[in-house]
């Protein structure tokens, strides 16, 4: 109890979930194939929209959120429709760039504040904390003080944006949708010619993790009370990546898995701070060698399913085959 | 005439790919393009399926022009086709690839995928019952859970058709079905093509096997560095003698 009280504790377990929120977004980019490390600077829209809104507007928070990342869909229909022609290493380039574009564009900014960043953005675990004492629990309940109760809130609510997004990602991949975003990343010409318009569905999934990543801005921004330019530079972009890089990009569970580790290392590593970077590198180097398809593939999957025996035998399909008998 | 070619022409840079070529297939019938590796065959292929455009001529399906159009949309028209060179979606199943075949005959959006409307349900059920009776069609029926990549030479081209006809095509394009394959499996696949025409489906095939070209196919296409030097049923190309020049050569005076 005490280790689950412990605020510092509660932080990492929140940008955990972030970032799991991230690996969510890079994993709909990648599942049509198309490497983009333009979603650092899609959480930066959504980041500071949100913050922008509820500073200078007072909108509240529950709206601003979706505001930024709809903001964040909208920069992507402007960059999408060129950008999404290019392939592998060239959209890289082209989205890596977007993403530097944005945060020069942000430091430049008078209303963003330039390099000095916006602080004092309203926090999501205080307007909780407001809630409760409206509703007499000012001095706490549950055994739990205010900022707790705070606290837990915001982990509940965090952990309900993942679960539906990790909902809504795998009826995605059992869906009509999901089957076209698969054929496009196996071989996006043979999928053009069985039916499929690659391009709008290139760009839908472009979109919607340029949304997801503009939720998980706008979620951050309202959990650190700070942002500046700094938090959404080239490091940023690539650390997304990795979650798919480590975790594997074929299966949801992969970026969320790799997510989860990669947040969560640092803190283990705290007492080797000094090379803390060096084992980051060398983890990385050595999954490149030895497991380049990430820790989760189908493959994974399937061979944990048969070994507990879970009455699931091969494919995505059964899902839908259960429901549709 | 389901498929009209009116004088195409496709150059890729200097080299001229397919010169001032006509021919039409009326529907219902199996027509063969024959002609020796470089004239042009899958060239022409790919004019139709609109993966590149003309430099000149027009191309028609049942009286609509298809030149300019995505091959998505050619696809959705009613044309399919199967690749020289395998070409399936390895990680997804036999059923799976199958269903994407049938992606654009079906309409269900992202809304209705997530919280499984009852549309949505039926036209699951349905693609995937149809691409179960196309599995059994082409034979493969018992592999479906298979992922695709997995399966061997032969049912991966049997699947191959089996992705085409998804789309419920009117015309079904082949190219070279049977390369690779033993004699038992390319008479199997003679097999399958008078089913698939049985279907009231229309068929060219590109094809180097005579055996199979001379026996299923009604008329002939012949191809010779990008031209067409003969045209008509098996029997009189047969006897063509530029037809016979382009495959043996001519013989010495």
């Amino acid at each position: 109890m005490e280790f689950l009280l412990n605020p510092y504790y509660q932080q990492i377990a929140m940008f955990i979930i972030i970032n799991a929120i991230l690996g969510i977004s890079i994993y709909l980019t990648l599942s049509t194939g198309q490497l983009s490390l333009g979603n650092a600077g899609f959480m930066s829209i959504g980041a500071y929209t949100s913050a922008l809104l509820t500073i200078k507007a007072g909108l509240p928070i529950y709206l601003s959120i979706p505001v930024g990342g709809i903001a964040a869909c909208l920069i992507a229909i402007i960059i999408g429709i060129p950008t999404t022609r290019l392939q592998g290493i060239y959209l890289a380039i082209a989205t890596l760039g977007f993403g530097e574009v944005v945060r020069v564009v942000i430091l430049n900014l008078k209303i963003t504040n330039g390099a000095l960043g916006l602080s004092g953005i309203p926090s999501i675990s205080v307007a909780m904390g407001k809630t409760y004492s409206t509703l007499g629990w000012s001095e706490g309940a549950f055994g739990l003080n205010l900022q707790q109760l705070g606290n837990f809130s915001v982990i509940l609510i965090l952990l309900s944006v993942l679960a539906f997004l990790t909902f809504f990602t795998i009826r995605l991949n059992n869906s009509r949708i999901g089957r076209a975003f698969a054929a496009i990343k196996a071989d996006d010409h043979a999928a053009e010619v069985s039916g499929i318009n690659t391009t709008a569905y290139k760009l839908l999934a472009f979109f919607l993790g340029a949304f997801v990543a503009g939720i998980a801005g706008g979620l951050a921004a309202h959990i650190t009370f700070y942002i500046g330019p700094k938090d959404f530079a080239y490091h940023r972009a690539v650390e997304i990546l990795l979650f798919a890089v480590l975790g594997g990009s074929n299966v949801v569970w992969g970026p969320l898995l790799g997510s989860v580790i990669l947040t969560s290392l640092p803190e283990f590593l705290r007492s080797a701070a000094v090379y803390r970077e060096m084992i980051y590198g060398a983890i990385l180097v050595t999954m490149m060698i030895f497991r380049p398809q990430g820790l989760l593939s189908e493959e994974t999957l399937r061979f944990w399913r048969a070994k507990f025996s879970w009455k699931q035998p091969v494919g995505r399909l059964d899902e839908a085959r259960r429901t549709t008998g | 005439m389901i498929l009209s070619i009116e004088h195409i022409s496709k150059n890729f840079g200097g080299v001229a790919a397919l010169s001032e070529v006509s021919f039409g297939v009326r529907a219902g019938e199996i027509v063969g393009v024959i002609g020796p590796n470089g004239a042009g065959k899958t060239t022409l292929f790919n004019l139709i399926t609109g993966v590149f455009s003309p430099s000149s001529g027009a191309i028609s399906f049942r009286d609509k022009p298809i030149i300019g159009l995505r091959p998505h949309k050619v696809t959705k028209m009613g044309i399919s086709r199967t690749f020289q060179n395998i070409r399936l979606f390895g990680h997804m199943t036999a059923l799976e690839n199958v269903m994407v075949g049938a992606h654009c005959r079906t309409h269900a959006g992202l809304w209705q995928g997530l919280w499984r409307t009852g549309i949505q349900r039926s036209e699951e059920k349905s693609i995937r019952e149809k691409s179960e009776s196309l599995l059994r069609l082409v034979g493969i029926a018992e592999d479906q859970d298979t992922p695709a990549g997995s399966l061997p030479y032969g049912k991966q081209r049997r699947l191959e058709i089996a992705r085409a006809m998804g789309a419920d095509p009117e015309l079904l394009l082949l190219d070279e079905p049977t390369a690779g394959m033993n004699e038992s499996e390319t008479e199997e696949l003679r097999l399958l093509i008078q089913k698939i025409q049985a279907l009231g489906k229309t068929v060219v095939l590109i094809e180097h096997d005579m055996h199979l070209v001379m026996n299923v196919c009604e008329r002939l296409v012949i191809l010779n560095f990008g031209k067409k030097i003969a045209e008509g049923v098996p029997e009189e190309i047969r006897e063509n003698k530029d037809v016979i020049e382009a495959y043996l050569g001519r013989e010495e005076d």
